[in-house]
């Protein structure tokens, strides 16, 4: 049982950690409401916090002067496009090696993952002359293939570390009861694999959202999805706070939100499973 | 029991992965080998003639080889000093009860999910710009000089920025860790007689050790890639200021189109990586016999 705690130790670590997860997110919170400002507030001095007229221009300015919607949509197919693929290709791997293990099972996960531990400058230019010449430079279709395979490694871990969880067990008793091998997948295994399936998916789909090194290097103006096109506010011309506040928030919100339902899943994904 | 039958179908669905894998690792591996041996340019096409390890003596003698190893340590060192400190922390401080803790940890990990080059971007420009960034106005605000910290502090800035995106990371792990500590070992040690102290270094941190190192090896395999932080922070500069060996390299190859002394580099690079990476697969092996 938990200790009685007294209010005042309650209010006392509810003030302190307040005020230091607010500092923490404070560079979240002051974008989001520059976003909503005019180029003239959101650098005024002394900075408004909160008094200012709120106004949608900048999203609006956004999307006509550089076609914003075309780099968002870059990032959900790259992301998503590469999730799937990877699932795809992933499933029937972790399914055999959680419910078939042989001697070498373990062997190769490891080397799987250690194919995760090349750095990706290591081969940024053989990459790079291959697209070239495979004509992928700056296109969706490329990005999709390479972020499959830097990220198939994680999804067969996070998949094989749910299915293992799935007692073999059912599975036997359902055979007993007279399950077909399609009754025993569909009705059995299957309703018992979807959660871990799901955490999988949202992870790398934030995994892949966020990619700022392939992402950079490999495209151009076509297929940029909003981590490069993001980059090219480096130099920019004029007033541009409010903008810039603008393009990232609509960049880091879906994130956010799908980020906030997959804490738990976080941890166990990024440090495939050594810490749950 | 798995019978042989099974055991050929479970080879033929692990095969596709492993075979992918296999090709995206030993491919441009091998080319990135074979690159780094050529005297090979691309603003200079011609037949790439053999040089063996000429390319490696320039790149390893290059003075911006040597500030760039140095900056790579005290980025990842001093990203890894300040999440792990922050992170254990932060993690004690969530692990109290309190009102709106979930609340809070969501403040606090949500940093993790910002993409690297929008998390440059504002730091860059609304919080460091020496004129119009906040930390300018606060400087004024406490009478002192603003201070351009891009230019004076390249890369403790950037350290600044980067440690900003994994401090979340740390601290939900090492929370993570903390509440699968045994509550009622504490509470006997307590009644033992232990103070919060000998509580804290002879129960918490032994327990926290292994996440710890976990949180320190995935970390170093993120941090010695670090990169579009730098690419639209500084550039790398000035000079050499800040820029590490993830960006030498990129530099080397795609900047200058020097592709055999970036595939040299590029290959260092993946030298320095397997060091860490061998003590992370031993860590992670372990666990997966527990």
């Amino acid at each position: 049982m938990a200790r009685k705690v007294t209010t005042q130790r309650m209010a006392v670590n509810t003030v302190v950690a307040w005020v230091i997860g607010l500092l923490i997110f404070f560079p979240i919170l002051w974008t989001i409401l520059t976003s909503f400002k005019t180029e003239a507030q959101a650098i005024a001095d002394p900075p408004i916090f909160l008094g200012f007229n709120w106004t949608f221009e900048n999203y609006i300015e956004v999307q006509e002067r550089s076609n914003y919607f075309r780099h968002f949509w870059n990032s959900v197919v790259i992301s998503v496009g590469s999730t799937l693929l990877g699932l795809v290709i992933a499933v029937p791997a972790a399914w055999a090696m959680a419910f078939v293990p042989g001697k070498r099972t373990k062997d190769v996960l490891m080397w799987m993952l250690s194919t995760k531990m090349l750095p990706p400058v290591g081969v940024l230019v053989p990459i790079y002359l291959m697209f070239r010449t495979l004509g992928l430079l700056d296109t969706k279709l490329g990005l999709v293939i390479v972020l499959t395979l830097i990220n198939l490694p994680i999804i067969i871990w996070m998949l094989y570390t749910y299915f293992r969880e799935i007692p073999g067990e059912i599975l036997e008793a359902a055979r007993m009861d007279g399950a077909t091998l399609r009754g025993e997948v569909v009705h059995v295994l299957l309703p018992m694999a979807v959660p871990g399936m799901a955490s999988t998916v949202l992870l790398n789909i934030i995994l892949a959202w966020n990619e700022a090194f392939w992402t950079l290097n490999l495209t151009a103006a076509k297929a940029a999805p909003l981590t490069a096109f993001i980059a090219s506010y480096s130099s920019p011309e004029g007033l541009f706070y409010a903008k810039l506040s603008a393009a990232s928030t609509m960049a880091i919100a879906p994130i956010l939100i799908m980020g906030w339902f997959s804490q738990k899943q976080l941890v166990r994904g990024l440090t495939f499973g050594a810490v749950k | 029991m798995a019978t042989q039958h099974s055991r050929a179908a479970a080879r033929l669905m692990i095969s596709p992965s492993v075979l992918l894998l296999l090709g995206w690792m030993l491919i441009p591996l091998g080319m990135t080998i074979y690159f780094s041996l050529l005297r090979y340019n691309l603003l200079m096409p011609g037949n790439n003639p053999y040089v063996g390890w000429e390319n490696y003596k320039y790149f390893l003698t290059d003075p911006a080889f040597t500030a760039a190893i140095v900056n790579t340590l005290l980025l990842v060192g001093g990203v890894l000093l300040i999440t792990v400190v922050g992170g254990v922390l932060l993690g004690l401080l969530l692990d109290q009860p309190m009102w709106g803790q979930g609340i809070v940890r969501i403040l606090v990990i949500a940093p993790f999910f910002v993409m690297p080059t929008v998390s440059a971007l504002v730091w860059k420009n609304m919080f460091m710009n020496p004129v119009n960034g906040l930390f300018a106005y606060l400087a004024q605000f406490l009478g002192l000089e603003p201070f351009d910290f891009l230019a004076q502090a390249p890369l403790m800035s950037i350290i600044g920025i980067v440690s900003w995106q994994w401090l979340p990371f740390a601290t939900l792990i090492l929370l993570t860790a903390m509440q699968s500590l045994d509550r009622e070992q504490l509470e006997a040690a307590e009644m033992d007689g232990a103070g919060p102290f000998s509580r804290f270094f002879y129960i918490v941190v032994p327990h926290l050790a292994r996440a710890v190192t976990v949180v320190v090896l995935i970390q170093t395999i993120f941090l010695l890639s670090v990169f579009a932080e730098i690419l639209v922070t500084t550039n790398g500069g000035p000079g050499n200021a800040s820029t590490n060996l993830t960006y030498l390299v990129y530099a080397e190859s795609l900047l200058r189109f020097d592709v055999g002394t970036g595939s040299a580099g590029g290959v260092v690079a993946i030298v320095l990586a397997n060091i860490v990476a061998i003590f992370l697969m031993r860590m992670i092996g372990k666990n997966l016999e527990a």
